[in-house]
């Protein structure tokens, strides 16, 4: 048995003993290192270990939440007296007590969810130096007049958690992290200077692109952005980038969950088992896939990990409903957060797509705005490119795009055959009908 | 009895870190030499509680204790921390902070005497001497008040959120401080259903204050205006889009100058040259009615600071006077790059951040105009009056704000209430066209928090009530 289960199990007594009815504990632990790069030196570097302690507790019908890094044993006892004085103070709430126990445990082995890296325990700090220096050296090979300034970033982690629940769960989970990207910034000669950047993220550190391949996306992407600027507003076709997807993609995470559903702060509250898409859009949400960035062997409620599917050809097929909202709202539950979002890609690349059209407009970032899950309206800023019949003729800025969700996932016209593979949200570029964009 | 503020400089003695250990560590972090190296403790408690339908069920406290050790060379960092405040482990994070440094002119720390601070938020009680008992009830008011103003309103949610934070500054250079900041925020969301249309406004305070923040006007406020923006928002359409003169109310309307230009005059993307503002000291940037401040020193705002996070005082540094460029935000780095004083900007989330170049709270002085003169000067515009979120890209100088209430301007009057909208410019053209600046500067009392570099700080910001030329507004086709 580790040593933070231990911590876990003493934290646990140590609440039963003190007047809780029921409690659980979590014991995070972990170390990170970052090394950024700049002018063929590092700029900085940052090195830390990490554990902190949260416990849930119920107490007398009363439940709340908790968490220190003070972990003397005194500091401890003094937390826990404290917390649990101050959740008498609360009001009765009995469908904030745990879930069965039956109902928690893993979804996955550890070996199946496959988010340890191993080599993680045998990398020094030499070879993190090294790797930080050559991905310096290769974005600064590809440096040219224009190049005002560019820096790298190598970051790695690992993390570990040991979870109890009075219901006699218990459970231990590992993984590891891996970042590699950089940026830079261009001198445009009006007194502009666009930049760009390019981050990649992974479980393991082989699953990383080269770092040949992540300085072309850097320099390709701050060019891309050279002489931008807003066309007339008007209703173009929309291509979504695959990885700028997320932003857009995540605007029905909100009114799909229980809590919002609950407070009648959901568009989509009414829509389960209604096509709410184009049938061209299938949305699973999968916590077991082999070294994905959003997989877990339980969600929060320590509920086992299961795939699901959220939306099954335009069909609205799931809620997120976690075990206190499942009681208020009498349903079973769920989940109470989204793990993978995995989009079925298409047949056809984008590329494919856009060129059966006069103009559209090729996303690939977001700068501010936000949506309305209640009404389901959403306003982004956004930057990209005007494609016209697919190729691209002008950078694009200081344009928003505009809508309600309730309609633009109806307008999916086709999903590419490019799933982005750095992030919990593996979607493809999604193609759009006709969508509203602001600018001149 | 001691003060909050005094305590801070003995605080961590009960934690076992003597000044031996501080020295100790400090002369670990500089063996191999270094232009700058601080030690940073932080002990910070909080509370929040939360009411949703018609319960106050939910609640969540924190304690985070830990150290962050600083090493600088040129504009080179290591940094280190811990949250096990033990000898051995702040000498090891000592030890990793050092890696980076070979060279720098400090060798040996001197001995540290502490330093006297003003105090821009004095404070009778502290948080963690209020009860739950006392909490909990102004909830429930904020609730049934709520739900008494108007039966169209069917849900309403609130939390109150608040902490104490006590910092220990220790430099090399024999420079020694300690703080202790509270802060308190205060939230009303409120769902309106009329008919088949359902909508939801919310308003919330801050401040780096006590209980006696909340008092029988601000409480008043902080439903009324959750109420009525709710209520507005029933009527409320998507404007027209594309390109439009826009007036932006007092207050909250401050969001304009965090994202055109604030971020921009941070130092750190001034020395790397990557800021669209990189090469405009000293010169004109907006018309000469505009003067942009960033102020550390404004009693019990979010952004109010005796000392910031590395050890300088801050100050009202004028950013913009007259129209004309005088400085950016300096933390140490940047200032000996310079060649200037630091503008007391240094700041961190916790002690697990390096320090950077922050806002503290931002706003643009009154100019000679009434409101009502700047409404009537637009024939067709918007009005935007609260917001919820802005960013910006640094070296294009595009930035955004996105606007969740705000009022069509017709013939030079107040028309249609619109929602919901992104707007978008670029931030010296927009510096540039504005036409117009009110002579009602405010301070918005609403929580607002900058990220920058992964890092959240608490800022404040505030505006007069100001014209801009045009700005492009995400609205419909």
């Amino acid at each position: 048995m580790s040593e933070q289960i231990n911590l876990a199990e003493r934290v646990l007594a140590e609440a039963l003993r003190l007047g809780a009815d029921e409690a659980g504990v979590s014991v995070s632990s972990g170390s990170h290192t970052t090394i950024v790069r700049r002018d063929g030196k590092v700029e900085q570097a940052t090195e830390a270990t990490n554990r902190d302690v949260s416990v849930s507790l119920f107490v007398d019908g009363r439940s709340s939440s908790h968490s220190t890094s003070d972990l003397r044993d005194e500091a401890i006892t003094w937390f826990l007296k404290r917390a649990i004085a101050a959740t008498r103070y609360l009001e009765p709430d009995l469908d904030r007590r745990q879930p069965e126990g039956a109902l928690c445990g893993r979804g996955a082995s550890e070996a199946a969810l496959d988010q340890y890296d191993a080599t993680f325990e045998a990398r020094l700090p030499e070879s993190r130096a090294e790797l930080a220096s050559e991905m310096e050296q290769s974005l600064r090979k590809r440096f040219d007049d224009r190049v005002i300034s560019g820096s790298t970033w190598c970051a790695d982690g690992k993390s570990h958690v040991a979870r109890v629940l009075s219901n006699g769960f218990s459970g231990e989970h590992q993984s590891t992290g891996f970042s590699l990207g950089g940026d830079v910034t261009l001198d445009e000669g009006n007194g502009k200077r666009p930049e760009a950047a390019a981050y990649f993220s992974a479980r393991h550190l082989e699953d990383l692109p080269s770092i040949d391949f992540i300085a072309d996306e850097v320099m390709d992407r701050a060019k891309e952005r050279l002489g931008a600027g807003p066309i007339e507003s008007g209703t173009y076709p929309l291509i979504l980038l695959n990885r700028a997807a997320g932003r857009i993609f995540g605007m029905l995470g909100g009114p799909i969950s229980g809590g919002s559903i609950f407070e009648k702060r959901s568009c989509l509250a009414d829509k389960l088992g209604e096509a709410i898409a184009s049938p061209s859009l299938t949305i699973m949400d999968d916590p077991t896939i082999p070294r994905g960035m959003g997989s877990r062997p339980w969600d929060g409620d320590a509920l086992r990990a299961a795939p699901r599917t959220i939306i099954k050809e335009g069909v609205l097929e799931n809620f997120y409903i976690n075990v206190y909202y499942g009681r208020r709202l009498s349903m079973e539950p769920t989940s109470g957060s989204r793990s993978n979002w995995i989009v079925a890609p298409g047949a056809r690349s984008w590329q494919e797509v856009a060129a059966q059209y006069d103009k559209a407009i090729l996303v690939n970032s977001f700068l501010g705005g936000n949506n309305n899950g209640i009404s389901g309206d959403f306003s982004f800023g956004i930057r990209g490119v005007l494609l016209e019949n697919g190729q691209p003729t002008r950078s694009l800025s200081e344009m928003n795009v505009s809508g309600n969700i309730l309609t633009l996932f109806k307008k999916i016209v086709a999903v590419g055959n490019d799933p982005w593979m750095y992030s919990a949200n593996q979607i493809p570029t999604v193609v759009f009908g006709d969508v509203d964009f602001s600018g001149l | 009895m001691t003060s909050p503020a005094q305590s801070a400089e003995t605080w961590f003695e009960s934690f076992g870190v003597t000044d031996a250990v501080i020295r100790e560590a400090l002369a670990v972090a500089t063996q191999f030499g270094a232009d700058d190296a601080d030690i940073y403790f932080e002990h910070a408690t909080s509370t929040s509680i939360m009411l949703a339908d018609r319960k106050v069920s939910r609640a969540f406290t924190g304690v985070d204790l830990g150290a962050g050790i600083r090493v600088v060379v040129g504009d080179q960092v290591g940094y280190a921390y811990t949250e096990d405040l033990t000898r051995e482990s702040l000498l090891r994070a000592a030890g990793t902070a050092c890696q980076i440094a070979r060279g720098g002119a400090l060798t040996a720390p001197v001995d540290a005497s502490p330093a006297r601070l003003p105090d821009f938020y004095p404070m009778d009680r502290e948080w963690s001497d209020v009860e739950m008992d006392v909490r909990v009830p102004m909830l429930r008011k904020w609730e049934e008040e709520a739900f008494s103003r108007d039966s169209r309103i069917q849900r309403v949610q609130a939390y109150l959120a608040d902490g104490d934070k006590r910092v220990l500054l220790v430099r090399a250079d024999g420079r020694r401080v300690a703080d202790y900041r509270p802060m308190t925020r205060g939230f009303v969301s409120c769902v309106a259903v009329d008919g088949s249309t359902t909508e939801s406004g919310s308003y919330n305070v801050s401040a780096r204050d006590g209980l006696g923040f909340y008092d029988a006007g601000r409480q008043d406020r902080l439903v009324d205006m959750a109420v009525a923006r709710a209520l507005r928002a029933l009527t409320a359409e998507a404007p027209p889009a594309g390109e439009m003169p826009v007036v932006m109310a007092a207050g909250s309307s401050g969001i304009l100058l965090h994202e055109a230009i604030g971020h921009g005059m941070e130092a750190d993307f001034n020395r790397k040259g990557i800021s669209i503002y990189a090469d405009k000291l000293g010169k004109k940037i907006a018309p000469e009615s505009v003067t942009i401040h960033d102020n550390g020193t404004l009693p019990h705002t979010r952004g109010a600071l005796n000392v910031d996070d590395e050890g300088e005082e801050t100050e009202d540094t004028v950013l913009v006077r007259n129209g004309v460029l005088e400085t950016y935000i300096h933390d140490r780095i940047s200032a000996r790059q310079y060649g200037v004083n630091p503008t007391g900007s240094g700041r961190r989330e916790s002690f697990r951040h390096p320090v950077l170049p922050r806002m503290r709270a931002t706003y643009m002085d009154s100019g000679s105009h009434t409101p009502e003169e700047i409404i009537a000067s637009v024939k067709h515009g918007l009005y935007c009056e609260s917001f919820s979120n802005g960013q910006v890209q640094i070296g294009a100088g595009d930035f955004a704000f996105y606007v969740r209430e705000g009022r069509l301007i017709e013939n030079g009057k107040l028309t249609t209430p619109v929602k919901d909208v992104n707007l978008i410019g670029n931030g010296p053209s927009v510096l540039e066209a504005i036409e117009m600046v009110g002579n009602d500067m405010m301070i918005d009392e609403g929580g607002w928090t900058c990220g920058k570099d992964g890092q959240s700080v608490p800022v404040s910001q505030g505006m007069p009530t100001v014209k801009v030329g045009k700005l492009s507004v995400g609205g419909r086709s």
